[in-house]
C-alpha cells in the first residue's frame, strides 16, 4: 500500500475529515483518497484543503519573511501548524468489488487515509456515478470538483478523450436542467483539449 | 442472403394515426439518414414495417439553443443528452417476429411498445415484403440506399389502370419501359401501346443522346410496331409490322371534340358537325364534308339551316385532318380487327406516329381505335360469360400525355374515362403516363391501381398524384424529396408505399432480352414484311443494322 497521507478525526456518513501528515504532501483539490475501515476500502474524493494553527485559539500571525526562509530560522512555528482535508464519501470496495456508493457506515476516526492506486481510481471512475453523489452533497464547490477529478481520472487514462466525451455526457445529463453548471464544467474539463 | 442490421433508434413516442417518432442514436450520423427508407421497428411479438418520412433537431433545455456549445468537443458531449434527433416514422405493415410461410405482412392496426428498437430494413425484410424476384414479380428497383430487389406484383398490377407519372427527365420513360417490357415478358396480359415519342418501339435515344434498345429489339416477334407513318426513313429500316390507316368513317365527332383544342374547333363548328352528321349520314358526313366544293356552301346553308361563318370556320379547322394521309376515304384493311389478330396472336403492340407526332394525330388515333377495341372487348367478354367461356385476353392500354384524354372536362364521355372507371370489368384497363397528373379527371385518379411517381415540380401535380390514398402527408414529403431515376411506388400492386432507385437499364435490357434467336426471328420479319411491300410498292432497298 502506498504512503499514507493523513488520519481522519471526524467523520460523517457522507464525509470525513483528516489531518495530514506533516505541512509538506498535503492530498491534491479533487484527488481521490481511501481508508480502511472494517475489512473494507471507503474511498472518498478530497474537495477542501485547508491549514490552520494546531490551537484553534490561536491564530498564525504574519511574519513578513518568506515560508521556507521563516521554517529555516524559526523551525518550531512548523510545530505550531497542521494541515487538514475533507472529503466526500464516494464508494467502497467490499470483498474485491468497487461501488460507486456510500458504504452501510463511514470509516472510524483515527483511520489512515491513503491516496487511491492507479487501478482503484480507473474502477471508481468507470461509471462516473460519483459524479452523481458528489452532486448532492450540499455545499460542495461542485464545478471546480468534478472537473478536477474528471481530469485527474482521465490523466490516468492517459488522456483518454473517448472518456473525457463520456464524463462530460454524464455531466451534460446529470445537469441538463442547469445548462449553464454544466457548460462551465464542461469548458473546464475540455481545457487544453 | 443474411445481411447485419444496424439499430438507428428507439422509439419513444407517436401515434398510428400521426406517425411514430424515434430518437437517433449518439453513434448514428444523422447526415446518413435520409426521408424514404425503410426502417423496422423491432417490437415484442411483431415486426413494424415502417417509412422515414421526417428527421428532425430537438434540444431538451431552451437554454442551449440560446448559448449553444462553442466547440467540438462540447457538441459531442451535448449531443444525445442535450441535443438530439427525432424520427418520424409511419407504420404501413406489420408481421410475426418469425413469421411462418402463410404469414402475409398484413396493415399496420397497432403500434409497438415503447423504446422498441429502430433498424434498418435488411434483405430479408425486404424481400418479406416484396417478394423475390420472377417472371410474374420482376424487380424494377431498390429501395434507396439499399442493394435489395424491389418486386413489382404484375397479377396485381394487371388488374387495375395503373399511372407513371413524372416530370419529363425524371426517368419516367425508362422506367414504363421495364415495365412493359416485363408484362409482355410475363405474359399477364396483352399491351397495346400508343407511343407519342417514339420511345418504347425499336430504340430510344436517352438522355446522354445514345440509343437504348427498346421493346422491339429486346423482345423481337412478341412485339408489333404499327405506324401511321411507314414511309419515314425509321420505318425502311426497321419495318414496321403493319401500316395504319383510318377511313373517315370511323371518325366520330366525339373524337374530333377530344381534339378541339388541336383543330381549333368552337362550339358552334361542334353543333354544325352534329347537324351535318344528322343529315348526311354518322360515317359519310366527314368525307362528304371536307370533299364538297367551297362554292356549294351556300345551298348547304339554305338546306341544313346553319350559320355559314360556323361552316366556313368548321371546313377550315377539318382541313387540317387532310394534312394527315393516314386518314382517308377508302382503306384497304380495318386496323382494330388486325389488332385483334396480333391479340389473339398473343403479341403485343407498339403504336407509333413516325413523323406525324402532333397532338392532333395522336389523340385521333389513340381515341378512335381505343373506342373500336373496347366495344369489341364489351361484345366479346359479355358473350364470353354468355357462354361461360374465357373471355378475351386482358389488355393493357398505354397512353401517354393521359391528361388529353382525361381531362375532368371529357374524362366522363372518352372511352379512357370509362374504361378507368369500370376497371377491369372488360378485361381491358389503362397504364397512364402523364407528367401533368393535374390535369386529370380526380375521379379517374382515385380509381387508379398502382401509382408510380417520379419527380413531379408542381406543387398541384403533387397533390393530384395523391387522390384518394392514405397518408398523404408523409407521401408528399417523400415526393418532394425524389431524385431523377428515383420514385415512389405505391398501391394496389404493392404491399406497401417504398421509394425506389429504378433498376439499371443495362441490367433490365440483358435480363429482358430473349437472346440470339432474336435477331434471326427479326431478319425473317423483315423479309416477310418486304416481301408484301414489294408486291405493292416493287424493290425497296434492305437494310439490315
Amino acid at each position: 500500500m502506498s504512503e499514507r497521507i493523513g488520519e481522519i478525526i471526524e467523520v460523517y456518513t457522507t464525509r470525513f475529515l483528516a489531518q495530514a501528515d506533516g505541512l509538506d504532501n498535503p492530498p491534491h483539490f479533487g484527488s481521490f483518497v481511501k481508508t480502511e475501515s472494517q475489512g473494507m476500502a471507503i474511498y472518498g474524493l478530497v474537495y477542501n484543503v485547508h491549514e490552520t494553527s494546531i490551537d484553534p485559539s490561536r491564530r498564525a500571525v504574519a511574519f513578513g519573511i518568506e515560508r521556507t526562509e521563516l521554517f529555516k530560522r524559526q523551525p518550531q512555528i512548523a510545530e505550531f501548524l497542521k494541515i487538514e482535508f475533507e472529503a466526500a464519501i464516494i464508494g467502497f470496495n467490499d470483498a474485491g468489488y468497487t461501488r460507486a456508493y456510500l458504504p452501510p457506515f463511514p470509516p472510524r476516526i483515527h483511520s489512515f487515509v491513503y491516496p487511491c492506486e492507479k487501478q482503484e481510481v480507473l474502477d471508481l471512475t468507470e461509471d462516473l456515478e460519483f459524479i452523481r453523489s458528489i452532486n448532492a452533497l450540499p455545499g460542495l464547490p461542485i464545478e471546480e470538483l468534478a472537473a478536477a477529478s474528471i481530469r485527474l481520472a482521465c490523466a490516468e487514462r492517459e488522456g483518454d478523450r473517448a472518456f473525457l466525451v463520456r464524463a462530460g455526457q454524464e455531466i451534460a445529463q446529470l445537469l441538463k436542467d442547469e445548462y449553464e453548471k454544466a457548460r462551465s464544467i464542461i469548458r473546464r474539463i475540455s481545457d487544453g483539449e | 442472403m443474411a445481411s447485419k442490421v444496424q439499430e438507428i433508434g428507439k422509439l419513444i413516442s407517436g401515434s398510428l394515426l400521426s406517425g411514430l417518432e424515434a430518437k437517433l442514436n449518439e453513434d448514428i450520423n444523422v447526415e446518413g439518414i435520409s426521408v424514404g427508407r425503410l426502417v423496422i421497428v423491432d417490437g415484442k411479438e411483431n415486426k413494424f414495417f415502417c417509412l422515414l418520412k421526417d428527421v428532425s433537431l430537438e434540444a431538451t433545455n431552451e437554454d442551449i439553443l440560446l448559448n449553444p456549445p462553442s466547440d467540438d468537443f462540447a457538441r459531442q458531449v451535448h449531443a444525445g443528452v442535450n441535443t438530439f434527433y427525432k424520427l418520424s416514422v409511419q407504420p404501413m405493415l406489420i408481421t410475426a417476429q418469425n413469421p411462418t410461410d402463410l404469414d402475409r405482412p398484413r396493415p399496420s392496426t397497432t403500434v409497438p411498445p415503447h423504446f422498441s428498437p429502430v433498424c434498418e430494413a435488411s434483405a430479408e425484410d425486404v424481400s418479406l415484403i416484396f417478394g423475390s424476384p420472377a417472371v410474374t414479380n420482376p424487380e424494377i428497383g431498390s429501395p434507396i440506399f439499399m442493394d435489395v430487389p424491389v418486386c413489382l406484383n404484375l397479377e396485381r398490377f394487371c388488374k387495375r389502370s395503373n399511372a407513371i407519372f413524372g416530370k419529363s427527365g425524371s426517368g419516367k420513360s425508362v422506367l414504363t419501359r421495364m415495365v412493359l417490357g416485363y408484362l409482355i415478358k410475363s405474359d399477364m396480359a396483352i399491351n397495346l401501346v400508343f407511343d407519342m415519342h417514339n420511345e418504347y418501339g425499336w430504340s430510344a435515344t436517352n438522355e446522354g443522346g445514345i440509343d437504348d434498345p427498346s421493346l422491339k429489339q429486346l423482345l423481337g416477334s412478341k412485339v408489333a410496331i404499327f405506324t401511321v407513318d411507314s414511309n419515314s426513313p425509321l420505318y425502311r429500316k426497321i419495318r414496321a409490322d403493319y401500316d395504319v390507316q383510318i377511313p373517315y368513317g370511323a371518325i366520330e365527332i366525339a373524337d374530333l371534340e377530344l381534339a378541339a383544342g388541336e383543330l381549333g374547333l368552337t362550339q358552334a363548328g361542334i353543333e354544325t358537325m352534329y347537324r351535318l352528321s344528322d343529315k348526311w349520314g354518322e360515317d359519310r358526313w366527314l368525307a362528304r364534308f371536307l370533299d364538297m366544293d367551297i362554292d356549294d356552301f351556300p345551298q348547304v346553308v339554305e338546306d341544313l339551316k346553319v350559320n355559314e361563318q360556323a361552316l366556313n370556320k368548321l371546313r377550315r379547322c377539318l382541313d387540317r385532318l387532310k394534312k394527315l394521309p393516314f386518314i382517308r376515304k377508302e382503306v384497304a384493311d380495318d386496323t382494330v380487327n388486325r389488332i385483334m389478330d396480333f391479340i389473339q396472336d398473343g403479341k403485343h403492340i407498339v403504336f407509333q406516329f413516325g413523323r406525324y407526332n402532333s397532338m392532333l394525330a395522336y389523340i385521333l388515333v389513340a381515341n378512335i381505335l381505343t373506342r373500336r377495341l373496347h366495344k369489341l372487348y364489351v361484345d366479346k367478354t359479355d358473350s364470353a360469360r354468355a357462354e361461360g367461356v374465357d373471355g378475351p385476353k386482358p389488355l393493357v392500354v398505354t397512353i401517354e400525355e393521359a391528361h388529353k384524354f382525361l381531362d375532368p372536362q371529357v374524362a366522363r364521355q372518352t372511352t379512357f374515362g370509362t374504361i378507368a372507371r369500370e376497371m377491369r370489368k372488360y378485361n381491358m384497363v389503362l397504364l397512364l403516363i402523364d407528367q401533368r397528373p393535374s390535369g386529370i379527371d380526380d375521379e379517374v385518379l382515385s380509381q387508379v391501381g398502382t401509382r408510380i411517381i417520379g419527380d413531379l415540380g408542381d406543387e398541384r401535380d403533387i397533390n393530384a398524384v395523391l387522390t384518394g390514398l392514405p397518408s398523404q402527408g408523409t407521401l408528399k414529403v417523400l415526393i418532394n424529396n425524389l431524385e431523377p431515376r428515383q420514385f415512389l411506388l405505391t398501391g394496389f400492386a404493392l404491399p406497401m408505399p417504398v421509394v425506389i432507385d429504378a433498376k439499371d437499364y443495362g441490367k433490365f435490357c440483358s435480363e429482358i432480352s430473349l437472346g440470339s434467336g432474336i435477331i434471326l426471328d427479326e431478319i425473317e420479319r423483315r423479309k416477310t414484311v418486304d416481301g408484301l411491300k414489294a408486291r405493292v410498292f416493287g424493290d425497296d432497298e434492305i437494310i439490315f443494322d
